[in-house]
């Protein structure tokens, strides 16, 4: 092998050609930052057998292009302190020129080619799998989705906004067994992963991410693990930790899709309650023995509390572990989610209001349509959330509007009111009413969302916003 | 006498013990026919957790039930 992946310390050769004028060595080092935050240390992990295979394919091809007289490479794997060697390099040409460009060719080509991916553990104590390089060209990319760009609903265009979709999955078990596959094969650019369990024997006949051997690891690092192989330029970040009312606000808003394939009631109506406040479109699948409720549920539809009003205690329905399930059910599901993720991102229609019962013992859909409730604790607030107004003639009355535009946006209200940015908002106690004012009626409707989840119910969100005005 | 067909689904199918039955009943509301079911087979779900649908339209409890209805019982579903 001319490539080698190596858990020992690299040591570097010197070249026996006599005709190499130039002979390159680039080693890789393990660096203390990354994208701006402190880097603790590095771990390595590599699908060895494709990774040797794949790197000395390259270093052939390096040696051809380049007219080389000789390639060769290691890469390390496991844990990495900063200043360790990560890659080295060595390239021998006639002249030094060529020994230089294959050198950096291959690293660039390594990196996106070699499945070797890299934990981060950054200072804040948080932790991130990441591809051990970037795509050099889009190119790359386009051989892996060639079949799905053919679709005229994709295209570049659509495989673009995959990749630059970010989706958040909670719960990383046999739902997730249909759908993660299916998102990284279709291209979607960023994974986030929240689990907080480890992989336990009973689970492997429906949580097919996870073999027979990753009993007792954590299932979110073995789904990555699983992800990585599938597709080495995926980028992946991992929560092994539970949902809970102080992680969920933070961690919701930096994703444009949530994925729910929890076992959980609670984390449920949690994740409806959280999606609602912060305006992301949630997918919820839940499975009972030859059963699976599947609803897509938007910012501005009926949701999950609109049919129980009252959440239900937790353990009123029945588990897999209770019940029993079949292993295919929750795949299904899970793939019935990744469709309806996928088209939501290219802008194909989706689920809406709909509730779909799907019986595998007797392979039949019943498909029912959703409401808004009006008794529904997190809706009844929103259906009068919005208020729309012609700015130019505001109602007498006695309310505050707030334009909640950041102080350079234009044109500034000509009309009474105050200024004060968003994040300054959430602040106050607004115990008048008080109509919130931004751009398109988006980041005010937002923040009365926020405001009223926190239980502040004298605020309103002027829809439409200032575009919508005339001034 | 009015005669429905109820179509379970979930826990409720496995508590009730089958997918689809016809009921005859005297009661006058959606809601009082579930309160029937709920007693006669130990369905464990109180009214507020139950969802029903008639026909492909989810329906209030408080609607008068009318002869020939097709309902559908929907629990809270938990596993994944």
């Amino acid at each position: 092998m001319k490539f080698t992946i190596s858990s020992d310390p690299i040591q570097p050769l010197t070249t026996s050609h006599d005709a190499a004028g130039g002979f390159v060595t680039f080693e890789g080092k393990v660096r203390n930052h990354a994208d701006g935050q402190s880097v603790l240390g590095l771990e390595y992990e590599a699908y060895a057998e494709m990774a040797e295979a794949q790197g000395s394919a390259l270093l052939e091809e390096a040696i051809t292009k380049f007219g080389l007289l000789e390639a060769v490479a290691w890469h390390r794997v496991g844990k990495l302190d900063i200043g360790d060697t990560a890659i080295v390099v060595q390239c021998a040409a006639a002249h030094r020129r060529e020994a230089f460009e294959a050198c950096e060719w291959i690293m660039d080509q390594v990196k996106w080619r070699v499945p070797i991916w890299k934990r981060e553990t950054y200072a804040t104590g948080h932790s991130e799998w990441v591809h051990a390089g970037s795509t050099p060209n889009a190119a790359s990319d386009d051989g892996m989705f060639a079949r799905q760009m053919r679709l005229p609903q994709v295209g570049a265009e659509g495989q673009q906004i995959l990749q630059q979709a970010r989706v958040l999955l909670v719960g990383v078990g046999g739902i997730a067994a249909g759908s993660l596959p299916a998102l990284v094969g279709a291209g979607i650019g960023t994974l986030g992963l929240l689990d907080p369990d480890v992989v336990d024997f009973s689970n492997l006949h429906r949580q097919t991410l996870f073999t027979a051997s990753d009993q007792g690891r954590l299932k979110v690092e073995r789904a990555a693990a699983f992800a990585k192989r599938l597709r080495p330029a995926v980028n992946l970040e991992t929560y092994p930790d539970r949902l809970h009312s102080g992680n969920v606000d933070t961690l919701i808003q930096s994703f444009d899709w949530v994925l729910d394939g929890t076992d959980s009631l609670d984390t449920k109506f949690l994740l409806n309650r959280a999606c609602r406040a912060h305006g992301k479109p949630l997918i919820t699948a839940s499975v009972h023995q030859f059963e699976g409720q599947l609803m897509t549920i938007h910012p501005d539809g009926p949701c999950l509390q609109c049919m129980f009003p009252e959440p239900p205690p937790e353990h009123c329905v029945g588990t897999c572990a209770q019940s029993g399930v079949l292993g295919v059910v929750p795949q299904v599901l899970g793939a019935f989610q990744a469709n309806d993720l996928i088209k939501g991102i290219l802008g194909l229609p989706t689920l809406d209001r709909e509730l779909v019962l799907i019986d595998l013992l007797s392979l039949s859909i019943t498909t029912l349509r959703r409401e808004t409730n009006p008794q529904c604790p997190m809706c009844a607030g929103a259906t009068t959330t919005n208020i729309d107004w012609d700015l130019a003639s505001l109602p007498d009355g006695n309310f505050r509007l707030v334009d909640i535009r950041e102080p350079d946006e234009l044109p500034r209200l000509t009309v009474n009111h105050e200024a004060i940015p968003s994040e300054q908002c959430y602040a106050v106690a607004w115990d008048q009413p008080t109509v919130f004012v931004c751009a398109s009626g988006r980041r005010s409707y937002r923040l009365v969302a926020d405001l009223r989840a926190r239980g502040q119910d004298q605020v309103f969100s002027l829809q439409g916003g200032i575009e919508n005005a005339s001034l | 006498m009015k005669r429905v067909t109820v179509r379970y689904f979930a826990v409720l199918r496995e508590r009730r013990g089958l997918s689809e039955e016809t009921v005859e009943t005297t009661a006058s509301t959606l809601g009082e026919l579930l309160n029937e079911l709920i007693a006669k087979h130990r369905l464990g779900l109180p009214l507020s957790l139950i969802r029903v649908a008639v026909g492909t339209d989810f329906a209030e409890a408080n609607r008068e039930l009318v002869d020939g209805m097709q309902l559908v019982l929907i629990p809270p579903v938990a596993g994944g």
